[in-house]
């Protein structure tokens, strides 16, 4: 094929509606702002893990769409959320990552939120407990029963992540994503896990392309360890599946680590219930993963800074019954490959950043072509076009001409 | 038995609150210049360390958090903002020795509201 010029060039593939995406969708602010407001403002989304808050009055803060949200737990061990902001004058009341209530803050008391602005306090349950001068400033005319908290649907699920939502209509949980869950259910909730990495990238580029990378594996070529040692009639034979709400598990597979040059098996310490070396991933609409590889789990979780910005939270996990021992060689199992200096994850951020520098708003839009089929298997791009089929849905756009309203791929053709 | 021995009497100085830990039950100890207070080291308003956030002047005993005031000489509230009484436990001296009678730890109770089931309080 010759070189095309800007005609050519922005003339559709000979591929299927569905098969390609407009880069609009990567880059356009206005459809940015649109998918903060009618998918991130309504889905679950996890925040952080519970071995975060270990200790009651222990919390973390987060955002879900510019919305500032923090997760506590309280006295009675359960985990609540609310949004992180106080009724009085809309200052953030907790600024820090992370931490614990047990000790006041300077104008507060102990166990309590306190907004050190006025001094408004707050329980761990979102009462409004204290607030400065009450009477002498409001009489009888506004209390503390009047200004509580904004509180969020929270739940703690799928092997102890703590799931938030902002739509206090938002469907179960379960329903959410159970079935995409299915297959690594029992090693998450087989025994309780524990936080032992945590490292965020912040990256010029969109959110959803991040999510990209980690559902399709035909990205192997660029990391050259994976191809040049990975590939095998085992890592074809993966197959990819798609649930509905646009989830994905990324094809399974049994890991021959003994042919990857310096690795070691990773079957004594692979996660309770899963056989051993498998490899399980599962990948949630709008920009989840989990990556159960053997010993060691990885969850990333995307908040999206802009169209061209991401914030990627990095987390790695092993069992709070492991020895100091078992634990260490369940980091190096997961530095090894999702380290800084491990075998994939820069060059995953080089690939999606170069993308981000090629697609920066205002560029010219172009088309991203998602229209690799081979029977499901690794490296078709089925998972993409799963997921922005419920893309258009949620948005109510055609993926391949954002301009036009949704309709199902076949239609589009 | 349940007088405890708490600490020498002469270790709490004039117009001062100093905390120790009683077979595992902590308490504060004041002296107020006419004698002795003992009780729980938290302020029954919103649980500030009375160690850290109380001053005597007087008899008086002040959160400096939220000016709530006990009069340590009659055990009775002081002041406008004053809501709930200080539980103090018997006191008295033996000797160089300060002893309070406490049969277990008092917890204040503070107040929680009871909570909803989630599905009723996000569909109310």
């Amino acid at each position: 094929m010759p070189a095309r010029n800007h005609n050519q060039w922005k003339a559709n593939p000979p591929l299927k509606g569905g098969e390609w995406i407009d880069s609009r969708i990567y880059s356009d602010p206005e459809i940015y702002e649109q998918e903060l407001e009618d998918i991130f403002k309504k889905v679950w989304v996890p925040i952080c893990h519970e071995s975060e808050l270990p200790d009651p009055y222990d919390f973390r803060t987060a955002t879900i769409a510019r919305e500032p949200v923090v997760v506590a737990r309280g006295p009675d061990n359960v985990v609540r959320a609310f949004l992180n902001v106080c009724p009085h004058r809309g200052m953030m009341i907790e600024r820090r990552p992370s931490g614990s209530f047990e000790e006041a803050a300077p104008s507060g008391n102990p166990k309590r939120m306190t907004c050190m602005f006025h001094g408004w306090q707050y329980d761990m349950k979102g009462n409004c407990v204290y607030i400065s001068r009450e009477k002498e400033g409001y009489q009888d005319r506004l209390c503390k029963e009047d200004t509580g908290l904004r509180r969020l649907r929270c739940e703690v699920n799928f092997g102890g992540f703590i799931w938030v939502s902002l739509d206090d209509k938002v469907m179960s949980l379960e329903d959410w994503c159970g079935d995409a869950f299915k297959c690594i259910r029992k090693p998450l909730e087989a025994e309780p896990l524990e936080i032992f990495h945590y490292h965020k990238a912040v990256i010029g580029t969109n959110y959803k392309l991040w999510h990209d990378t980690n559902s399709e594996f035909y990205h192997d070529f660029m990391h050259y360890h994976n191809r040049v040692t990975g590939f095998n009639d085992a890592y074809f034979a993966r197959e990819n599946t798609a649930f509905k709400h646009g989830h994905v598990n990324v094809g399974s597979f049994e890991v021959q680590y003994d042919e990857y040059e310096g690795f070691e098996s990773r079957a004594e310490l692979s996660f309770p219930g899963l056989p051993p070396n498998q490899w399980y991933m599962v990948d949630l609409f709008p920009g989840m993963n989990f990556n159960l590889r053997g010993s060691a789990l990885r969850c990333d979780i995307v908040t999206p800074l802009g169209p061209d910005k991401v914030m990627i939270e990095f987390r790695g996990f092993g069992l709070k019954s492991d020895t100091p021992e078992e634990r260490r060689t369940r980091i190096d199992h997961h530095n090894s490959i999702w380290g800084p200096f491990g075998r994939n994850l820069h060059e995953d951020l080089i690939g999606v950043a170069g993308q981000g520098s090629a697609m920066l708003p205002g560029s010219e839009n172009r088309r991203i072509l998602h229209g690799r089929h081979e029977n499901n298997l690794i490296h078709d791009e089925v998972g993409m076009r799963h997921y922005y089929d419920e893309w258009g849905k949620w948005m109510n756009r055609l993926p391949s001409d954002p301009s036009q309203p949704y309709m199902p791929a076949e239609a589009a053709e | 038995m349940s007088w405890r021995r708490i600490c020498a009497a002469d270790s709490v100085a004039l117009n001062s609150l100093k905390k120790f830990e009683v077979d595992g039950i902590p308490v504060v100890v004041a002296n107020y210049g006419d004698g002795f207070r003992v009780f729980p080291p938290i302020c029954p308003h919103m649980e500030e360390p009375l160690e850290e956030s109380g001053l005597i002047e007087g008899k008086v005993l002040t959160c400096t958090k939220h000016l709530w005031q006990w009069n340590l000489a009659t055990c009775q509230m002081e002041g406008t903002e004053t809501e709930k009484l200080m539980h103090f436990y018997d006191v008295k001296q033996e000797g160089d020795d300060l002893l309070a009678f406490i049969k277990s730890e008092h917890i204040y109770e503070f107040d929680e509201e009871d909570e909803m089931d989630d599905d009723d309080f996000f569909n109310s």
